[in-house]
């Protein structure tokens, strides 16, 4: 165990300094990104009612995590992969649980100014009617943790140029074609009924429901939906990581 | 005994039903603090074969105890008894080598980690004026000689280092060659990946030779050369053309490149050889010339241009 803990501290050094700067880089994005949803569409819709405005407020930190996990790190893995640091990873004496569990700390990191910095900006711009739950903390975990378990799974079993080209439509569907920043019921039946399967609808409904949690509820089977989307990604990456 | 390896034999499934076979029947084994040669060309199986003692790939048949162990009932322990140079790049990113080989250290030996290891071998390379550079920033010698550090800084049991003195200048390959003799004095064994032949012969204890998946010769290096034992090497520095002069009717097999010309003789015939490189001397043709016992590299040469297998 302590031997466990030891390891998971020194390989999070190593990847936290190899990546410093891009991850300086990458939070800043993230932080304009945020603002960006909140301000940048109420431009597109004019003269946004409150419930617009809360809809976009409490989608942007969703936008962030699914940003975060399904297209920046599927990126980061395929060049890890296609420039061999992922095979010297491999030979590291450490377990690979410990490498992902370092690995997932630094991701979720990642996504915290972003996710501060937008809410705050949004509070003070619009008011637009936060009301936050404890639930708050947990609900985060639970969807950083399922979009990056999700990202490894895909990013892992699909060559760099497939995980790619997965993470393109994932960052055009998720800001247009998803119900993050509007409601679901806006979208033809068929991409409803997908939005019930994938994890995009309950990652969005669980935030809403602990930011604004007077005007909005989220379901038992969004949080079903999340743990299993989690343990599939996970489990995947793991089972990959350790196939020889 | 370190590493024992019994008929190891990987086979890849490429497209549709055909079959590669990486690694053919291989047996070897190293002992504490030897320096194992595995020579091959691009391709060979040489990086397979040190994947299935980490321990990453799995053999398709066969079997690789470390330290009386098997690899495969536990792929983790083999990892912390192999440390492994590898014969790509590391990117390191914005990581500076200090930083790199301390973490290196730490994550392999934990508290017990010496940082001023860090200092002596830094020293040892000569490596102190980039230690604190970024690594994307540093060349690519420099970043071979990072990836050495973290591959010895904490030596495992096996250090496997594959093809370490790519990109490295000279003055600081005959350091490395240093340090890594300094680490077998110390008991800890070493697998040398490469097919930069000449410098293998002088640092190896024993070689195999790996061609197309299986082992042409394996042994200590005056036991390889014994096939060719008798043989003497002339290379000669060509002053004008090769068309020339005549290449004696006495040479084995004969080799040009650019206005080098190589050839292999029987050691009866010297005496013969050095009469007539004198005579193309005085001639003109000639710059000079240099007569030598044949190396591991002409034995390699001369194997792996065969095809055959022993």
């Amino acid at each position: 165990m302590m031997s466990m803990l030891s390891h998971y501290k020194h390989v999070f050094q190593m990847q936290f300094l190899r990546n410093a700067g891009f991850f300086v880089v990458i939070a800043f994005i993230q932080i304009l990104i945020s603002i960006g949803i909140v301000i940048g569409f109420t431009y597109l819709i004019p003269d946004p009612s409150t419930s617009s405005i809360l809809y976009l407020a409490t989608g942007a930190p969703t936008i962030i995590l699914i940003i975060t996990g399904l297209v920046i790190l599927p990126q980061q893995i395929g060049t890890a992969k296609a420039d061999g640091y992922m095979e010297y990873i491999k030979s590291w004496p450490v377990k690979r649980s410990v490498i992902l569990g370092a690995d997932t700390t630094l991701w979720i990191l990642l996504t915290i100014p972003g996710i501060i910095v937008s809410s705050i900006v949004a509070y003070f711009m619009f008011n637009p009617g936060y009301d936050v739950s404890w639930t708050v903390v947990p609900a985060f975990f639970l969807i950083a943790l399922t979009s990056i378990g999700v990202g490894y799974g895909f990013s892992y079993l699909l060559s760099p140029a497939a995980s790619l080209g997965i993470s393109q439509v994932i960052v055009f569907g998720a800001l247009m074609f998803s119900p993050v920043n509007f409601p679901m019921e806006r979208l033809p039946e068929w991409l409803q009924s997908l939005h019930e399967i994938l994890p995009i609808y309950s990652m969005a409904e669980v935030m809403r429901a602990s930011l604004a949690a007077s005007t909005f509820t989220a379901g038992i089977e969004n949080y079903i939906n999340l743990l299993l989307w989690c343990v599939l990604g996970y489990g995947g990456a793991i089972f990959i990581l350790n196939k020889r | 005994m370190i590493l024992d390896a019994k008929g190891v034999t990987k086979v890849f499934q490429g497209p549709g039903k055909s079959k590669m076979v990486a690694n053919d029947n291989l047996s070897f084994h190293i002992h504490e603090g030897e320096i194992f040669g595995l020579l091959g060309h691009n391709g060979a199986g040489k990086t397979t074969l040190v994947n299935q003692i980490l321990g990453l790939l799995t053999p398709t048949s066969g079997e690789i105890n470390l330290m009386g162990e098997s690899v495969l009932q536990s792929p983790t322990r083999a990892r912390s008894i192999c440390s492994v140079q590898p014969q790509s790049q590391i990117p390191l990113g914005f990581l500076t080598p200090k930083q790199a080989v301390t973490l290196m250290g730490k994550m392999r030996a934990r508290e017990k980690f010496n940082p001023k290891r860090v200092e002596m071998l830094f020293e040892a390379l000569n490596m102190g004026g980039w230690a604190n550079t970024a690594g994307e920033k540093l060349s690519g010698g420099a970043r071979r000689l990072t990836a050495f550090c973290m591959a010895v800084i904490v030596p495992g049991e096996l250090v496997i280092l594959d093809e370490p003195t790519n990109d490295v200048d000279p003055v600081r390959r005959r350091y490395l060659w240093q340090v890594i003799r300094q680490l077998t004095n110390d008991g800890t064994s070493v697998i040398l990946v490469t097919h930069n032949v000449v410098e293998a012969e002088r640092a190896v204890d024993r070689v195999a030779i790996l061609h197309k998946g299986k082992f042409l010769a394996q042994g200590t290096p005056s036991e390889v050369k014994g096939s060719i034992s008798n043989q003497m090497r002339m290379e000669v520095s060509l002053a004008k053309g090769l068309n020339e002069i005549d290449v004696p009717s006495w040479a084995l097999t004969s080799n040009h490149k650019a206005s080098r010309l190589m050839f292999s003789i029987e050691s009866s015939e010297v005496p013969l050889t050095i009469e007539w490189a004198r005579d193309n001397v005085d001639k003109g043709h000639f710059i000079d010339y240099s007569l030598s016992p044949a190396t591991i590299e002409d034995v390699y040469v001369e194997l792996t241009s065969e095809k055959g297998a022993v």
